[in-house]
Order: structure tokens, then C-alpha cells, then sequence
């Protein structure tokens, strides 16, 4: 059960770097890509009808590791404490900019929310870096420190930001698909995105594979209940996410809801 | 280097806790919980209208529902958005400053937090998603069938967190082996009366806080002698036939919690009541049976927050038989101004209400953040003060900058009435960049 449950948390982790990074590197590059108002709304709607089934993905890996590694997590999160901080409020200024630009008419308005998008992505991925780092070093007890850290937070957040012009290489269209095709380089934006998914899942699943997962596994009851429950809704989770991907497969010409 | 790390990570006993962390970890959650809280109170009363409107306007084709489902989804949206960025806090904030409850009840208490993100939350975000992004694109009974999955799991939602916060305030379901909590009966544990008279109390609520809304905007409009006043007049009758019913529902959960407290937590019954005599016996007995300590919640709160909630109670009882008299007079429905005023400003009444009932539960039932079993000092991370002082500031902030910006939007959006834009504006018309600032009102015959 144990290594079910860590199969699971796995697949929940890689699939937020993968599906959530793409729009966290895209929320990254917003300014870069969008010049004015009506381009940067359409690199928003990019990944509008995404974003919140993406970040989920996290949501449910931090809920499974408190439900199946419970002592864990709270040492894992108290011990991070400082890096969770920025990496949570970066999230939530970056989901109110989302949520709220498009909800009232005024240009500064409109500056404002989009400074908290770029701010707050990132925000959330030199965080990331951060508490890898931390994983990385094996000190998940205490935030790690020094050079290492500050290369270690700038090379996992240039990976999210590639990750993210990968992403919108292949979402846009006109003149912020222009952009991010030429930055995107030689090698097809197809190319790009697959090599960055892998590179994303993998950073995250290397990283969390030296936690001492089997000695802070809840107890056989609370496992043997908890994973095969969550092992069914997640399979129906992932054929309804696959679903909502198809119906929103198409490039972007116009802008959303955002 | 694992078993280095799996020693020094777990194998240490959990540092103590200083006295002020205590206070500032305690302090933080009940900001964000309250904040959080009084997001969802909405959120979820106000899901079950837009649900039960969009049904209504599928199954008859109505041009005038279509129209409510978009303006009242609208204000739905911005609360749902912002209640959603308040509760990722809420998740991680058991980790990081509240360890020792995991280290401890982990194995009981997380399984339902579990079961909320992946069961309820995961699948209510995909569906949400596809609702607001999915309008004109699918048929209009898979985007019925959207709004119910979101809505069901929204009360799924409830219900798991409700579990977790029933096992807190009546812990059943576990057992205790070698200084930790395991579950021992799942069933217990989900049917924990703690839960299930808080569910309906929280659902009754919530219904009752949407349908004091719905009613203060429609109130606005027909105020204002604005055009749309047979859309807002439709609204105030929902607002108001919802608000009684849902008031009286509330009450009855209320009421049988309130009886059931004598014995799940006769400390706070007796506090409640000020009962001087049964404070020092229950001081005495809990003494006893769990060593020195003060037993006793603190009175001000505890007391303050049950008064609360009874007067406003009260005020909403009359409130709410009122409303109903006049609403259904089509006269004062539309011309009675003075009580279309009263209306607006009876809109944070529900809001007063579950804010101190909330208060009265949790503050009520200290010292104890596992009822009986595990004290709220010795849950708190071994943080330093100067770190949980960073983040409540932080949190702090940033929800009151959040809560002031819902409204702002909510009001405004309320205020400018039924426009075409933002949610189910068919984009597929749009040639040029759309603004909001000059929306056309919304068209009549199109969903």
C-alpha cells in the first residue's frame, strides 16, 4: 500500500510540474510574449481553461501526503517553512491577477493584475527551486542556504519558464506565437515542450526520492482505505482531464473569459 | 543518508514550541480560517441557486433564466475565485505551523483532508473549469450536467472537511498506539454526529447567506428603479423564499448542536451558560483526569460568539418573515423603497452569524485542538516566533487585500446589472479586443 500511495503522490507531483509548470512558465513570460492589453489577454487565454485544473494537481499531492505520509509532511512543511511562504503567497497573488483582470474595465486595473501574474509566477518557481534545493542537498528539516541554493532556485525556474514558452509556442497564435517561436529557437516547439515535461518530471520525482517515505507512512488502516479510493477517482480524473485537453485543444485566436 | 535524514527528520522529539508562537500560530488560523470561511459561506449557497437556475432555464429554454444564470454565476466566479486562493493557505497551513497535530492524529485526520483534495476539490476545479470556459461550446445539457458536478462535489467538499473538523471537536473512530492515533473505524469517523449536525448546519447556512445576497442586490436594482426590474424582481423572491427556509433548517441543526454540547463538550455548555458552579466541578474533574491546567475557554468568546449568533439569529427571523410577506405582494415588491434599503443592509447579517457560530465552536471548545486527546500548545510547530510572525503578517495582508478586492468587484459587478460580458459572452463574435467598459446589456434570446 505504502508504495502504491507513493506511486500515486508521484504521478500527482509530476503531473503539477508538468501541466501546472506550463502555465506558471507561461504566466512568466506574459510581459515578453504580450506587448499590449489585448495580446497579453490572448497569452492568458493560452491556458485559461487550464490553469485551475492544472494547479489542482498540487492540491491533491499536498492532501495525499498529509492523508499518507502525515508525519512528513508537517515536518516536511514546518521545516520549509520560509520557503512555503513566498511559494504560497506567489500563488495566490498570481490566481487573484488571473481571476480578477478581465473583471472590470480599467487599464490600471489591468497593469495591476498583470504585474501580480508575472510577480507571482515567479514567485512560485524560484520557490520551487528553493525548497528543491533543499531536497536535493538532503536537509529537508531546514531551508537550504548559500550559492547552491540561489543556482539551484534560477535553474528550476529558467526550467519552468522554457517549460512555459514551450507551451505557448504551441497554444498561440500572431504575434505573441511570433515571439515565442523565435525564442523557443531551432528545435520545433513539440520538440521543446516534450524534452522540458520530461525534465519537469523528473526534477521533482528525483528530488522527492530521497525523503524517508516508508518510515513516516500512516498507518495500514488509514492506507488501505485511503489509496484504493483515491486510485479509482483518480483514473476517472485523468480520462475527464484528457477530455477537457481535447475540447480546448485548438490554438488560441481570441481571448477568454480572463 | 536516508536513515540520517529519516532520523533527523522524524525520530526527534517535536522542539517546544515558544509561548508566542503559540499565540501567533493561533491567531493566523483563526484569520484565514474565518476569511476562508466566510468565502465559502457564499460560494456554496450561491452554487445551488446558480445550479437550480441554470436547470430551470435548460429544461424551459427561458430567455430570462439563461440571463440569471449568467449574472448570478458572474458574482458566483469572483467569490469562488477568490475563496479557492484562500483555502490553498488553509492546506498547508496544518504543516507548517500545526505539526504536532499531524505527528499525532495524522493517520485519523488527514485521511479526510485526503479524500476532500483528490475526491472533491480535483474533480470540482476540472468541472468548474470546463463550465465557465465550456459556454457555447458544449450542448447546453452537458453544460447543465457541469454546474451539478461542481456543485455536488462543493458540498462534498464540506462534508470531507467537515469530518476532519468533527474528529477535532468530538474525536471518534480512532484508537491510540504507541503515542499516536490510528483509525479504527472508518464508519464512526464518517458518521460522527460532530459532522453531520455541522453539515447541515454549514449547508443550511450557506443557502441562507446566498439568499440574503441575492435578495440585497435585487433589492439595489429595484432601489434604483434600474430597467431589469423584472429580472431583479424574480431575484429578490428567489433571494427571500430561499433565505426563511434555509434560516429555519440552520436554526434546527443549530439547535440540536446546541443540546448535544451538554454532553460532547459541557465545558463550553457550561461557559455558554455561566454556569459558575459547573465551570469549577468540569475544572476539577478535567484536572483530574488530565493533570494542571486551565480547562476553561476563554468566556469573552465563547460567550460573545453564541450571544452573537442568537441575536442575529433573531434579527433575521423577523428579517426573514417580513421579507416573504412583502415580497409576495407584487406592490411592495416593486415600490416599497424603504425595505428595499433594509434588504441591502441585512446582507452581512448571515455573515455576522456564521462568523460567531464558527467562533463559538472553535473558541469554545479550547484548550483543546483534538477534544479530550491533544492540547492546542502542544499541536504548534516548533517555529520561532519571528517566522510565524513573518507569515501571519503576510497572510494577514494579503486576506484583507483579497476580501476588500471580492467586494469591490462583487459590488461593482452587482451594481452594473446583467451586461454582456464576462461569463457566457460568446467570444466567437468577437472580432476586435471586446470592452467591458461599453457591454452591451445581455441579449434575451441567447444561452
Amino acid at each position: 500500500m505504502e508504495t502504491l500511495a507513493l506511486t500515486l503522490l508521484g504521478f500527482f507531483a509530476a503531473g503539477y510540474f508538468v501541466l501546472g509548470g506550463a502555465d506558471i512558465g507561461t504566466g512568466m513570460l506574459l510581459a515578453r510574449l504580450g506587448r499590449n492589453d489585448a495580446e497579453r489577454r490572448l497569452v492568458l487565454a493560452s491556458f485559461a481553461p487550464f490553469f485551475l485544473g492544472n494547479e489542482v494537481w498540487l492540491i491533491a499531492t499536498a492532501g495525499l501526503l498529509i492523508g499518507a505520509f502525515p508525519t512528513l509532511e508537517g515536518e516536511l512543511l514546518t521545516g520549509q517553512f520560509l520557503v512555503v511562504l513566498p511559494l504560497l503567497t506567489g500563488w495566490v497573488v498570481r490566481d487573484a491577477g488571473l481571476w480578477l483582470r478581465g473583471r472590470t474595465g480599467g487599464r490600471g486595473w489591468r497593469t495591476v493584475c498583470d504585474a501580480a501574474v508575472v510577480g507571482g509566477s515567479w514567485a512560485v518557481a524560484l520557490s520551487w527551486g528553493w525548497l528543491l534545493c533543499a531536497l536535493f542537498t538532503g536537509t529537508p528539516d531546514r531551508v537550504a542556504t548559500g550559492p547552491v541554493a540561489v543556482l539551484c532556485a534560477l535553474a528550476v525556474a529558467s526550467l519552468f519558464a522554457v517549460h512555459g514558452l514551450g507551451f505557448a509556442a504551441l497554444r498561440l497564435t500572431g504575434a505573441p506565437y511570433e515571439r515565442a517561436r523565435r525564442l523557443v529557437g531551432r528545435g520545433g516547439p513539440w520538440q521543446s515542450f516534450a524534452l522540458t515535461s520530461v525534465l519537469m518530471a523528473a526534477v521533482v520525482v528525483s528530488a522527492g526520492a530521497g525523503l524517508p517515505w516508508a518510515a513516516s507512512a500512516a498507518d495500514g488502516a488509514t492506507l488501505s482505505l485511503l489509496v484504493p479510493a483515491l486510485l479509482v477517482v483518480t483514473a476517472l480524473l485523468v480520462v475527464v482531464q484528457a477530455w477537457m485537453w481535447h475540447a480546448f485543444r485548438k490554438r488560441v485566436t481570441r481571448p477568454s473569459y480572463l | 543518508m536516508h536513515d540520517l535524514v529519516a532520523r533527523h527528520l522524524l525520530a526527534q522529539a517535536p522542539p517546544v514550541p515558544d509561548p508566542e508562537t503559540v499565540d501567533l500560530a493561533r491567531l493566523q488560523f483563526a484569520l484565514t480560517a474565518g476569511g476562508h470561511f466566510l468565502f465559502v459561506a457564499l460560494t456554496l449557497g450561491l452554487a445551488l441557486v446558480v445550479a437550480c437556475l441554470q436547470t430551470r432555464a435548460t429544461f424551459s429554454r427561458s430567455a430570462l433564466h439563461a440571463r440569471m444564470v449568467r449574472f448570478w454565476g458572474q458574482l458566483y466566479v469572483i467569490n469562488y475565485a477568490v475563496g479557492i486562493v484562500t483555502g490553498i493557505v488553509m492546506e498547508f497551513q496544518f504543516g507548517m505551523s500545526w505539526n504536532g497535530l499531524t505527528h499525532y492524529a495524522g493517520n485519523v485526520f488527514g485521511a479526510p483532508l485526503a479524500v476532500e483534495t483528490v475526491a472533491a476539490f480535483f474533480v470540482e476545479s476540472t468541472f468548474l473549469g470546463l463550465w465557465i470556459f465550456g459556454w457555447h461550446r458544449f450542448n447546453r445539457w452537458a453544460h447543465l450536467a457541469m454546474i451539478w458536478v461542481v456543485t455536488l462535489t462543493a458540498l462534498l467538499s464540506a462534508y470531507w472537511i467537515l469530518v476532519a473538523n468533527g474528529f477535532l471537536n468530538h474525536p471518534v473512530g480512532h484508537a491510540e498506539e504507541g503515542g499516536r492515533l490510528v483509525l479504527a473505524d472508518a464508519g464512526a469517523l464518517m458518521t460522527n454526529p460532530s459532522t453531520l449536525l455541522a453539515f447541515g448546519h454549514i449547508l443550511g447556512g450557506a443557502l441562507l447567506t446566498a439568499g440574503f445576497f441575492v435578495a440585497g442586490v435585487s433589492a439595489y436594482h429595484l432601489f434604483r428603479r434600474t430597467p431589469e426590474w423584472e429580472f431583479f424582481g424574480k431575484s429578490l423572491r428567489i433571494g427571500v423564499f430561499l433565505a426563511l427556509p434555509a434560516l429555519l433548517v440552520t436554526a434546527a441543526f443549530g439547535g440540536v448542536q446546541f443540546a448535544e454540547l451538554a454532553s460532547l463538550q459541557p465545558m463550553k455548555s457550561a461557559v455558554f451558560s455561566q454556569e459558575a458552579a459547573d465551570m469549577a466541578r468540569l475544572q476539577a474533574e478535567l484536572t483530574a483526569r488530565f493533570g494542571p491546567g486551565d480547562y476553561v475557554p476563554s468566556e469573552a468568546w465563547t460567550r460573545g460568539g453564541g450571544l452573537t449568533m442568537l441575536i442575529s439569529f433573531a434579527l433575521m427571523l423577523y428579517l426573514g418573515i417580513g421579507n416573504v410577506v412583502l415580497a409576495s405582494v407584487r406592490t411592495t415588491l416593486y415600490r416599497f423603497r424603504l425595505w428595499h434599503l433594509l434588504l441591502m443592509a441585512s446582507v452581512p447579517l448571515p455573515y455576522l452569524a456564521m462568523i460567531s457560530g464558527w467562533i463559538f465552536r472553535e473558541a469554545g471548545r479550547q484548550p483543546w485542538v483534538v477534544y479530550g486527546l491533544l492540547k492546542t500548545e502542544d499541536a504548534v510547530s516548533g517555529l520561532s516566533p519571528g517566522a510565524m510572525r513573518a507569515s501571519l503578517i503576510t497572510f494577514t495582508v494579503l486576506f484583507a487585500l483579497l476580501i476588500a478586492v471580492n467586494w469591490w468587484l462583487l459590488l461593482r459587478c452587482a451594481r452594473r446589472g446583467p451586461v454582456d460580458a464576462g461569463l457566457g459572452h460568446d467570444d466567437r463574435e468577437d472580432a476586435e479586443e471586446h470592452t467591458h467598459g461599453s457591454a452591451a446589456p445581455l441579449p434575451l434570446a441567447r444561452y
